[in-house]
């Protein structure tokens, strides 16, 4: 069964819909994200919002950059942004502020940043841009990737080589630090203070 | 053809040859090494510390006494002579030179200071014979001799500056000698600090002279002088005189000089009769020729000296200190000879000043014996019937008193009488009339003196009587060495009567300044109207002191001191005048009020702006920027969220302006 | 909607502007990064929205974008890192306790 030209009910066109919902989901989850209490809720609504922009991705005719937000951001950086929390959880659980003192002046400018941003979007003619959506073929990418961005390509290798060694180093655990890896949970017994 | 020769005033001035120079330069050589050979060494030469000084100063008067007979006797021309040791100052246009200039008015000057001044150093070999301080006492006396001889051969008004303000230091230094008590320290700086408001008239006026006349030169700027226009010569003379009277303690800037007397007697007598205080009167008659082209200056001049002979000599009447009696008619006589010259009389100035300086020198240090001999008492209401008991310096002094009140034919005679015939002659008539009051009031309080001193009853205090003695030698002889001159110098100087020996040797140095003043030689009539001048102010200083004697007594005669006290109780008007003068009519008390008081007041009233207003403001800046470095500091948290947030301010900043200039 | 550029330039200004009120509001240094990685997607977001609009710029936008992915990896790694560390030293993760560069 084909899908109607628009949706129905209201007279949308199905992009516009889909574009609408996961914008939606994703600066939903990203809010969720920056508000709540509870950091690993944080991390997964982070999760979801990563997944948002993914399919955002796939609207805008990038499936390669689609599936590589999904492989890299939720299978490797969410993972690994769980595991931190994991490792430092403090026993200050609800009690602790969420918001430092400076949380209204940092609502302020990002507001007006925001406002900025938008008013440049909006009052600018981008006299280069078409309405038509230019799809960006993988074999296109790869041919950039390998031919003429090679270089960078190697560098960002060696790049993301140092990144592990350096993580490595700084988390590998000293033998006279006591574990520090509590379960979050009632009664597992060890005051802490932070 | 010019006031000054064809050729100019230079032209005419001899050049000093290489013997003269020296000793020019000797004269003040000698001195200065007295003073610091004394002041260096004296407190380890024991017993003698005075023999540097004196021999300094015996010398310098020796050169002094030579150079001023070579001068007056002609050997170095109608003119004088000078030379230029060396150029002070060599600024472009501004151009001063230390030059040395000698005349006979110098010379006159040089024989005045030398002499008073050796016999003033031999008598204190005795005076200060008991005072541990006496090579600090030595060694000024010398600074003061290097001061005064510079100022009188000095052809620079900056170099004469000089020399005036070193004039009033040793001064400072000798009223203070006895530092250590609150009486001399406080009078001499009531002295410096009175002479230091004179004499910032004085270098306003030099400043004065040199915008007039382009140059620092004494002879030089005579000519250049009358070029300029009659406001201007008049501000700068008149400022000069400003300089001269609060040197020679003319009112108002006579309030230090009564004060001096706290100083030893030695300092009194070369100080403050014979020598400082002359040094203005002598500037003046140096600078004739500027305040004869200032004719308003110069009735100045006249007024406020007879005005003070006047004041001074009625503060006289009622003093019952012997040395205030004595400062008091040295405050008359400056009058006198300011007087002279105001109007135009430059002469008997001169001569009075000769006189006066011998006589005075003369009393004062008679003085000092009879204080000597009663034990340092200087109120003569215990002192009397003395006469018999210190002969010499009875007799010594009272040749003294018939100099100072005019009588014939001692010096003082016949400088008083050239002083106001002169006056009257020359057409100031009131000058004359407030002069003859003043020999009238001369002669009585100069035989009050003797009176109440020497004459009639003993009221010696009862301890100190039988230890009444005559001073030494090296006391008594400067007396007798003194009385010479008094008797003699106007026998010798001022005859004959209406073409003097004087009066020839000043001529020259006064000729320009009489010509500018339009004053021609008169005819001298003894048996005329000069004949009866004299007539009249020997009648009415015989009448002072007849009066005087009527009620203070003579030799062994008591006087009425019942008549002397009734006199004064009579009725309330002779009440009010006699404690005017005895209070001095009150001056020092004004000035206490305007200066002490009201100027502290102002004083403290900009102490309060200073502190609280300038002070506060730089305070103010301090702490401000300690305040605000404070505040500031609080922007390094060491969080980085603080800093991250100030980044996005910074961006929204630059954002703003770069979308407003987009416009 | 979907077919114009500025509607997902204005997404992208409002992701950002979420990341940047969390980072700079935040207390936790992990909820700090997670606002960087916000930020760093919205950025994405732009580059390729540019690219898809843009004839001639898709595959190059995306390039940058894989490049851009690649690095946040290795940064969020090392940055967590850190955190661990100073976890292990200070017992919190709360950056405002994190007090020796004070005064």
């Amino acid at each position: 069964m084909a899908l109607p030209d628009t949706v129905p009910y209201i007279d949308w066109r199905w992009d516009d819909l889909v574009f609408l919902v996961l914008a939606g989901v994703m600066l939903g989850a990203a809010l969720l994200v920056v508000l709540g209490r509870d950091i690993i809720r944080s991390g997964l609504w982070l999760v979801l919002s990563f997944a948002g922009l993914a399919g955002i991705y796939a609207l805008l005719g990038t499936p390669l950059l689609a599936v590589t937000q999904v492989l890299v951001y939720i299978g490797a950086i969410s993972v690994l942004i769980l595991f931190a929390i994991m490792i430092t959880q403090s026993k200050t659980g609800p009690g602790a502020l969420v918001f430092n003192r400076q949380w209204w002046a940092g609502l302020i400018a990002s507001a007006i940043i925001v406002v900025l941003l938008l008013m440049s979007v909006m009052l600018t003619d981008f006299p280069l841009a078409g309405t038509e959506l230019i799809p960006a073929e993988a074999r296109d990418i790869a041919r950039l990737l390998f031919d003429e961005y090679l270089f960078a390509f190697e560098v960002v290798g060696v790049l993301l080589l140092a990144a592990v060694i350096g993580g490595l180093y700084l988390a590998v655990k000293d033998d006279d630090m006591p574990e520090t890896n509590v379960q979050p949970g009632p009664g597992t017994g060890e005051a802490r203070d932070t | 053809m010019g006031i000054f020769s064809a050729e100019g005033a230079e032209h005419a001035i001899g050049h000093a040859d290489e013997g003269v120079q020296t000793l020019l330069l000797l004269l003040l050589v000698l001195p200065l090494a007295g003073f610091l050979l004394t002041g260096i060494f004296g407190r380890r030469m024991g017993k003698r510390p005075w023999i540097i000084a004196v021999a300094a100063i015996l010398a310098a008067t020796a050169i002094a006494t030579y150079l001023a007979f070579q001068s007056l006797s002609g050997e170095y021309g109608e003119h004088g002579i000078g030379f230029t040791l060396y150029t002070w100052i060599p600024a472009g246009d501004f151009h001063v030179d230390v030059g040395f200039f000698l005349d006979n008015l110098t010379a006159l000057l040089l024989i005045v200071v030398t002499w008073i001044g050796s016999l003033v150093h031999i008598y204190s070999i005795g005076y200060m014979s008991h005072d541990p301080g006496k090579w600090r006492f030595f060694a000024y006396l010398n600074l003061f001799m290097l001061s005064m001889l510079l100022l009188v051969i000095t052809d620079s008004y900056l170099v004469l500056f000089g020399a005036w303000e070193l004039v009033g230091l040793s001064s400072y230094l000798l009223i203070g000698f006895w530092y250590t008590k609150r009486a001399p320290a406080l009078a001499s700086k009531k002295a410096f600090l009175v002479n230091r408001v004179a004499d910032h008239g004085f270098l306003i006026g030099i400043i004065g002279v040199w915008v007039l006349t382009g140059t620092l030169n004494i002879q030089d700027s005579f000519e250049p002088f009358l070029d300029a226009d009659l406001l201007a010569r008049d501000a700068v003379a008149l400022l000069l005189f400003v300089g001269a009277a609060g040197k020679s303690a003319q009112f108002p800037f006579h309030v230090w000089l009564p004060d001096a007397m706290e100083g030893p007697t030695p300092v009194s007598a070369l100080i403050h009769a014979a020598t400082m205080v002359n040094a203005g009167v002598y500037f003046i008659a140096r600078t004739s020729p500027l305040f004869a082209s200032a004719p308003e200056a110069l009735i100045t001049v006249a007024a406020i000296g007879t005005f003070t002979a006047l004041l001074a000599s009625t503060i006289a009447l009622t003093q019952k200190d012997i040395k205030r009696v004595l400062a008091y008619s040295t405050l008359s006589q400056l009058g006198y000879m300011f007087a002279a010259l105001g109007v135009g009389a430059f002469t008997a100035a001169i001569f009075h000043l000769m006189a006066h300086g011998f006589t005075k020198g003369l009393l004062f240090l008679g003085s000092g014996s009879v204080i000597h001999a009663v034990h340092d008492e200087q109120d003569m209401n215990r002192m009397g019937a003395l006469w018999n008991r210190i002969r010499w310096t009875h007799w010594t002094f009272l040749i003294g008193a018939l100099s100072l009140a005019g009588i014939p034919l001692f010096a003082g005679f016949f400088s008083k009488d050239a002083v106001l015939g002169e006056s009257f002659i020359l057409g100031f008539g009131w000058v004359f009339i407030i002069g003859l009051g003043v020999a009238g009031l001369t002669g009585f309080y100069m035989f009050r003196l003797m009176g109440k001193t020497f004459y009639g009853e003993n009221h010696v205090d009862p301890e100190v009587d039988p230890k009444v003695h005559e001073s030494p030698p090296s006391m008594v002889a400067p007396l007798v060495l003194l009385a010479i001159p008094t008797i003699f110098l106007g026998l010798v100087i001022g005859t004959p009567l209406g073409d003097s020996v004087i009066f020839n040797w000043l001529e020259p140095v006064f000729h320009p300044a009489e010509e500018l003043l339009h004053i021609t030689l008169h005819e001298y009539q003894l048996f005329g109207i000069d004949g009866s001048l004299i007539l009249a102010s020997v009648a009415v200083a015989a009448l002072g002191i007849g009066v005087a004697i009527w009620l203070f007594g003579l030799f062994n005669g008591r006087g009425r001191p019942e008549t002397v006290v009734a006199q004064t109780e009579r009725n309330r008007v002779t009440r009010f005048l006699y404690t005017a003068s005895y209070n001095k009519w009150w001056f020092d008390d004004l000035n206490h009020l305007i200066f002490y008081r009201f100027g502290g007041a102002v004083a403290n009233g900009i102490m309060w702006f200073d502190v609280k207003i300038i002070d506060g403001i730089v305070n103010g800046i301090a702490s401000v920027t300690q305040s605000s470095g404070e505040g500031v500091r609080h922007i390094q948290t060491g969080r980085v969220q603080n800093y991250a947030l100030g980044i996005a301010i910074g961006l929204i900043v630059m954002a703003i302006v770069f979308v407003l200039l987009a416009r | 909607m979907s077919q114009s550029l500025e509607a997902y330039l204005a997404l992208s200004a409002m992701l950002f502007g979420i990341g940047m009120f969390g980072f700079l509001a935040r207390r936790n240094a992990i909820a700090m990064l997670m606002s960087i990685e916000i930020m760093l997607n919205a950025v994405n977001l732009t580059i390729i929205a540019f690219g898809a609009f843009t004839p001639g710029l898709a595959e190059q936008a995306s390039t940058i974008a894989l490049f851009v992915i690649a690095v946040a990896a290795g940064e969020a790694t090392v940055g967590l890192a850190i955190v661990i560390a100073i976890y292990r030293n200070r017992r919190t993760p709360l950056v405002d306790e994190y007090a020796s560069m004070r005064e």
